[in-house]
């Protein structure tokens, strides 16, 4: 243990990096994956069947494919046509398309359950349509979506880790570096592990916290 | 010999007497409704008789075997006991047939063509046979409560408890499920029910008891209950619970 | 080499892909009914262990996970095939998240209807198994295909542990073509396609089973 703890030590400023990268990614792609998870939900409930369609089509791709090939074709594949990616920009469009789509369907399911009343309502009152959109529907869809959408979150954290497979200096690339220099990988990967669970734990809780905060009364899932 | 005699039964409950000593008898053959009350421990007593609740002190006797004793076989009583429920309790995930024929095949170990058959039989009885393979969410209520009695009936109970059949019902259907539990009543079937619902109890009843505040305070045939009772809170319940237009 | 060529050549892997999807699933069935059981037991030190144990195994990474089995445990002296530790990893992170399934679908199964059960005269056993078990599956559907999607999501670590599947294939032939582009988009095209038939396949099963009135949320 304490040749390890040697090299924990040693290896601080590396991982303390890593650890950045980590947060840096998560909290980016948590942020942009929001924004678009509202404008994917938005096209999803268009008046325009074709759009409702296609919007439909590339949530169920988003979903149905798995991350790394999304980021494997940007990053390996898109060279060849002379685009030249960094590893963070390709995490960073990555996820934002992937989350984009776990989230507009945490809306969609909210959506399906609001009183479809309130809307006739908002328009006969004189809104537009955009304007019950952004004042009637996303606060509620959005407020009933907060588990949800916070369980992205910790999904989103856990999910950085994969960027190591593209060579991205996240905080389990150094860890593996560190393994690889002293061979103790279970000290290692053990070590990441508690981190990550340290991370989520502290995620969890400001969940919570911040779903008290917004809750309505009488507006549950 | 009564089927059921209850001794100076007690039950007491987050430091709340529900039921005081209460003394009553069942024979077989018989049908008793207990009226009294929300509070008065009525449903407790019923609970208490098949042992869904454990009663804190005093004695059950059920076919001459003190029940409240340790060491008593509490399945095999309850298989003696047809139970229903106020909010019905079908099983959601099966058909009012896969309902009745459960405990047939599950419990008295039944062959599956048999239980079947015995199943038919019950459900002609009521008039529920054409409604055999829909699910519980595909009835009314009434015929809920009518499927709910069936698989009940079909074990061959000595005696039926009933736990406020019709209180979750539209007049309409009540109406519908008393004549099933009247028809039971001519049929001499043992029954012991708690109600709220006067017409119920009138029509498939030998005997009504009263309860009040846990303890038995008159026990009469219906029209004398009803309608000329020497004690106020009888006479109080009676006036607040019968229609009187 | 046409894209159909790339097309072919990747398929061949897709039988290691689908095979550890559904060995990952079935596993993940296995631990998440265990622990439905275990928690109808209401002991406190089970729930505490049954606690842990999910709350392990949803927070840290299916990646660090993999690693720590397949390249961590021989250093402690256990050695763990590559399928076996895909299988592993995968089948206790799902387990977990179809613990927290079943425990939610377990709670919506009416108190009336076990009782009910109860009045009857069966036993624990088989309230357990004729009324909560049925009604649990049912009602976890939905749940149990969003868990599916996810193990299909995770199965391309497994190349990190030298399984011959769809991403091996697709990085072994960028590797020798450079044609990474298409050969990509192909393995997402195959990815898709699989997915696709095992949402079909649910769906047909869950068409099979299904119940009025048993719905979900």
């Amino acid at each position: 243990m304490n040749v390890f703890l040697n090299d924990l030590i040693a290896y601080w400023p590396q991982i303390l990096m890593g650890l950045k990268n980590t947060l840096l990614l998560m909290a980016v792609m948590s942020i942009t994956g929001f924004f678009g998870g509202i404008g994917v939900f938005y096209l999803s409930i268009s008046k325009w069947e074709i759009v409702r369609k296609w919007t439909q089509s590339y949530i169920s791709f988003f979903i149905g494919t798995p991350l790394l090939v999304h980021l494997f074709l940007m990053y390996y594949g898109l060279p060849r046509l002379g685009i030249h990616l960094s590893a963070f920009t390709v995490c960073v469009i990555g996820f934002t398309l992937n989350v984009s789509a776990y989230n507009a369907r945490y809306l969609m399911t909210a959506y399906r359950g609001l009183h479809k009343s309130e809307l006739d309502a908002a328009l006969a009152q004189g809104f537009t349509p955009f304007e019950t959109f952004r004042l009637i529907i996303l606060p509620q869809v959005l407020r009933l979506s907060v588990p949800s959408l916070t369980n992205q979150v910790i999904q989103n954290i856990k999910d950085t880790s994969v960027a190591f497979l593209i060579q991205y200096p996240d905080f389990f690339t150094q860890m593996q570096e560190i393994a690889a220099v002293n061979f103790q990988f279970f000290k290692a990967y053990m070590t990441a592990g508690l981190v990550y669970m340290a991370m989520v734990s502290v995620i969890v809780v400001a969940a919570r916290k911040m779903e008290r905060q917004i809750a309505l009364p009488g507006l549950q899932t | 010999m009564a089927l059921i005699e209850v001794k100076n039964l007690i039950k007491n409950f987050d430091g709340k007497n529900i039921l005081r000593g209460v003394n009553m008898e069942l024979h077989e053959g018989r049908s008793k409704v207990v009226m009294g009350p929300s509070g008065c421990g009525k449903t407790t007593l019923l609970r208490c008789l098949n042992l869904l609740i454990a009663p804190t002190a005093g004695q059950i006797i059920f076919k001459g075997n003190d029940i409240t004793r340790p060491g008593v076989d509490i399945r095999r009583l309850r298989q003696d006991i047809g139970f229903v429920f106020q909010h019905f309790a079908l099983y959601s995930h099966l058909t009012v047939e896969e309902n009745v024929t459960l405990g047939l095949r599950k419990i008295k170990k039944m062959k599956k063509k048999d239980a079947v058959e015995k199943a038919t039989y019950e459900l002609e009885r009521v008039g529920m046979f054409d409604h055999r393979n829909k699910y519980p969410a595909q009835l009314s209520g009434g015929q809920k409560q009518r499927a709910a009695i069936v698989r009940a009936l079909a074990m061959d109970p000595a005696v039926m408890f009933l736990d406020e059949p019709t209180s979750a019902l539209d007049p309409q259907m009540s109406r519908e499920v008393v004549t099933v539990i009247n028809k039971l009543y001519l049929d001499n079937i043992t029954m012991l029910c708690v109600t709220h619902d006067p017409f119920l109890a009138k029509y498939i009843s030998d005997s009504i008891v009263f309860m009040h505040e846990g303890v038995v305070v008159a026990e009469d045939i219906a029209e004398r209950l009803f309608y000329d009772h020497d004690d106020p809170r009888i006479r109080q319940f009676f006036l607040s619970v019968i229609d009187h237009r | 080499m046409t894209f159909w060529k790339i097309l072919i050549i990747l398929a061949e892997g897709a039988g290691y892909t689908i095979l550890v999807t559904i060995a990952a699933m079935v596993a993940g069935l296995a631990v998440g009914l265990l622990t439905a059981v275990l928690s109808r037991l209401h002991r406190k030190y089970v729930d505490i262990f049954l606690d842990v144990y999910k709350y392990i195994f949803r927070s840290i990474p299916v990646l660090v996970i993999l690693f720590l089995v397949y390249f961590g445990l021989p250093g402690i002296g256990i050695r763990v095939p590559p399928f076996l530790s895909m299988v592993v990893s995968l089948g206790l992170v799902s387990g977990a998240y179809l613990a927290e399934i079943f425990r939610g679908a377990m709670a919506a199964v009416s108190n009336n209807e076990m009782m009910a059960a109860e009045a009857a005269g069966l036993k624990r056993t088989q309230i357990f198994s004729h009324i909560i078990l049925p009604q649990m599956f049912r009602m976890s559907v939905p749940g149990m295909i969003n868990e599916f999607t996810s193990i299909l999501k995770y199965t391309p670590f497994a190349y990190t542990v030298g399984i011959p599947e769809i991403m091996k294939a697709a990085m072994t032939l960028a590797a020798m073509t450079l044609r990474g582009l298409e050969i990509y988009l192909a393995a997402g095209i195959i990815y898709f396609v699989i997915y696709k038939g095992f949402i079909m396949m649910f769906a047909a099963v869950e068409k099979k089973f299904h119940i009025p009135g048993l719905l979900v949320e």
